[in-house]
């Protein structure tokens, strides 16, 4: 009950503080939001965990299904990624320890080095999708404006990378007014050329006033018709044990 | 000696038939040992022509920077050092090609084909112009800053025509997404499985793409005056830039003792993990410190298998992986032949070779049997004959000798025949086509088997035969010298 009312105060003292920036029209600080938009989804002080399944499309060829269970703990850059489905791939794994990336094979017990900027079991989504956002570690706002994402008004955040680690070198959000929530995100290549766009129609809180996107549309803006559309299931904040985040978690696992 | 030798020849000669078989057995066995040998000898030759084509060189140089993560990327922004390397170690540079290359995606209204693109100086490259030959398009329409020049079997798998318009898909050096705009400027002939590496754009847009400047590049290639020089080359041309610039060194080949010690360790590191699997399987306490006792294991073993180096790893991938482990500022620079790139190849000469050697062997494991039996029959046969030369004089080395003639030139023969018969059919297959868009190009000399014997290997061969043959007659002629004159007139045989 204390967990609860502890929860409920810091979404509602986060909200308070952001109220007067939400409550006009009046451009807000556009630092101050970005912060937001990665503060939300940071879960630094407790541990992140939940199931995506994506189901991705593609013209000519059958529909794919990944499932895959996130363990995130943010406070120590640690993120392991167990994949459920398909079948073919089930035991593989990926595992983030600091600056090393790497991913289990479990037919060969193998480790191999591996890259965030993968795209996961062929789908659009790439690893660093699901990893905790450090935007403005990365990314300098390049130009802000206004817009609208069907019925809701947006603030649109151009953002320029400024460092070379990321995926894309250009990003665009599309900020709710009303909240703090990224309704939609264009990522583009080194010469401006869209490349994907990600819708985030529904987002679920998962307490502690920390939202994640529990549904996302990802539309491959290049190779027309191929989309990826991830649906997160069994969020939780709950502490995890601190085996999860080891090589050996994944060669026991299978 | 001679008179010897005069009636071995003539007991060979009046038993025809029989010893056109024994030597045509041998001739079969040398024929198919031959033919072996020379596509052996063809195959490594031929291999490195058409990848010294490809990539336009013999002997390479590549550059690499570390990012301020500790990324490695390949580039080269300034080849001062490299040229006057090059002028210093006496390598020409007048088929120098400096190119940059991509591993992209190629899209066409919903069709995708993963390719390997150059970019090169289109209009300066002179061998690329004699090389590339257009079955489609032509050099005019290279004109355009975007052009690309496609295979034929990509182009047919995209159905793109010259003159379209294609999107590209890659990643800039740094590893960020990019995508670009091609034009279809020309169709080049089919290369079979090389079809998915044989583009060409102009290197200037392609270092657009891939976020590097007009004037860099990736790697130089270099063609030298023959292909058998481009060790000496390379090995001149390493000191030379090693005293302008740092060069990565492969560390010298693991000893045998460093080997039997990493093998041990990958069979200690096998036996813990099953004795962890074992133990988890049955609920141990002692389940984790198992599971902890074969990690460190497999730790130690990968570390001891990787110092060594990988035997299925070529001579450049060795080199390559140095960039990951090595930490150095500026750029550092990979020298590099095309025998480098194809190691791997040589390994698979070797083995051919050494297959080569058991097959013969096993072949004439069988053909002496069969001289053995006929020597013992001829033995037979000749009883009187022996029994009368022995009458008149000959002593038994003598006796024995003639036999050993006998199979000796029979040895001769049968390895002159074979020689004769795998030249033949070496020229009639090598008048076949196979053209150059078959799986197989690269194996083939302008769409031709060829063959190369190795005059050690046929020589092998040869007394490898020889000594087999004699071996085979030896206990017949033994027993043929040790017949007593006497008893041998008395056989009725």
């Amino acid at each position: 009950m204390n967990k609860l009312i502890r929860g409920a105060a810091a979404a509602l003292l986060i909200l308070a503080g952001l109220a007067p920036a939400f409550a006009q029209d009046a451009a807000p600080d556009f630092r101050k939001l970005v912060e937001t938009l990665d503060s939300i989804d940071d879960f630094t002080g407790s541990d992140f965990s939940g199931v995506f399944t994506i189901v991705t499309d593609k013209p000519g060829k059958r529909q794919e299904v990944t499932q895959v269970r996130m363990f995130r703990r943010d406070s120590k850059e640690q993120f392991l990624m167990l994949m459920l489905l398909p079948e073919a791939s089930k035991g593989q794994g990926y595992l983030k320890e600091g600056d090393n990336f790497w991913f289990y094979d479990p037919t060969s017990r193998k480790f191999n080095h591996s890259s965030m900027k993968e795209a996961l079991n062929d789908s659009e989504a790439r690893n660093d999708d699901f990893k905790r956002k450090k935007t403005l570690e990365e990314y300098d706002i390049a130009k802000t404006g206004e817009g609208m994402v069907g019925k809701f008004p947006v603030w649109v955040i151009d953002l320029k990378a400024k460092t070379n680690d990321v995926s894309y070198d250009m990003v665009t959000i599309y900020v709710r007014k009303d909240r703090p929530l990224v309704l939609k995100q264009e990522d583009k290549s080194v010469n401006g050329r869209l490349m994907r766009t990600t819708l985030f129609p529904k987002y679920a809180d998962v307490g502690k006033g920390k939202f994640f996107p529990s549904q996302m549309l990802i539309v491959d803006e290049i190779n027309t018709g191929e989309k990826s559309q991830i649906t997160m299931a069994e969020l939780s904040v709950a502490k995890l044990p601190d085996k999860v985040f080891t090589k050996a978690f994944l060669e026991q696992t299978n | 000696m001679y008179t010897l030798a005069k009636i071995a020849f003539r007991n060979l000669n009046r038993q025809k038939k029989r010893s056109f078989l024994l030597g045509g057995a041998i001739a079969f066995g040398i024929f198919i040992v031959t033919l072996i040998n020379g596509f052996a000898g063809a195959f490594q030759a031929n291999v490195a022509g058409n990848m010294a084509q490809l990539f336009a060189g013999h002997v390479f140089v590549e550059g690499s920077e570390k990012t301020a993560k500790g990324k490695a990327i390949d580039i080269i922004r300034d080849d001062a050092p490299v040229m006057a390397a090059f002028a210093a170690a006496g390598i020409s540079t007048e088929y120098v090609a400096k190119r940059s290359y991509a591993n992209a995606t190629l899209v066409f209204e919903g069709k995708k084909a993963t390719q390997n693109i150059y970019g090169a100086d289109l209009e300066g490259e002179r061998f690329l112009k004699d090389r590339l030959l257009f079955k489609e398009g032509s050099w005019e329409n290279l004109r355009d800053e975007r052009a690309l020049v496609l295979s034929e079997g990509v182009a047919k798998k995209l159905k793109v025509e010259v003159g379209d318009r294609l999107l590209v898909q890659l990643k800039t050096v740094t590893g960020q997404n990019n995508v670009g705009e091609f034009v279809l400027a020309g169709i080049s002939q089919d290369m079979g499985l090389f079809s998915s590496m044989l583009a060409y754009a102009h290197r200037a847009y392609v270092n657009e793409l891939l976020d590097i400047g007009p004037d860099e590049y990736q790697m130089l290639g270099a063609l030298v005056d023959d292909l058998t020089k481009a060790e000496l080359r390379a090995k001149a041309l390493q000191p030379a830039l090693a005293a302008r610039a740092p060069v990565f060194e492969l560390p010298p080949a693991a000893t045998r003792a460093e080997k039997a010690a990493a093998a041990k360790l990958a069979k200690e590191a096998k036996a813990a993990r099953k004795k962890a699997d074992e133990s988890k399987a049955a609920g141990a306490a002692t389940a984790e410190a198992d599971d902890d006792a074969a990690d460190d294991a497999e730790e130690a073993a990968a570390a001891a298998k990787s110092a060594n180096g990988s035997p299925m790893q070529s001579r450049y991938q060795k080199l390559y992986k140095l960039a990951k482990k090595e930490t150095w500022e500026g750029t550092k620079y990979r020298v590099f032949t095309i025998n480098d790139l194809l190691s791997q190849i040589e390994d698979l000469v070797k083995v051919l070779n050494i297959a080569s050697v058991y097959i013969l062997a096993v072949l004439f494991v069988i053909i002496m049997v069969g001289i053995t039996n006929t020597f013992r029959m001829i033995m037979y046969e000749r009883i009187k004959e022996i029994g009368t030369m022995r009458a008149v004089g000959m002593q038994r080395p003598a006796v024995r000798n003639l036999f050993l003639l006998e199979a000796g030139f029979l040895a001769v023969a049968g390895t002159l025949a074979g020689w004769a018969l795998s030249a033949i059919a070496m020229a009639i297959i090598s008048i076949f086509d196979f053209g150059t868009s078959t799986v197989f190009a690269l194996l083939l000399k302008n769409g031709h088997l060829s063959f190369a014997v190795q005059a050690p290997h046929a020589i092998g061969g040869f007394l490898l035969v020889l000594v087999l043959t004699l071996l085979a007659a030896a206990l017949p002629a033994r027993k043929a010298s040790r017949l007593e004159p006497a008893a041998a007139l008395r056989t009725s045989m």
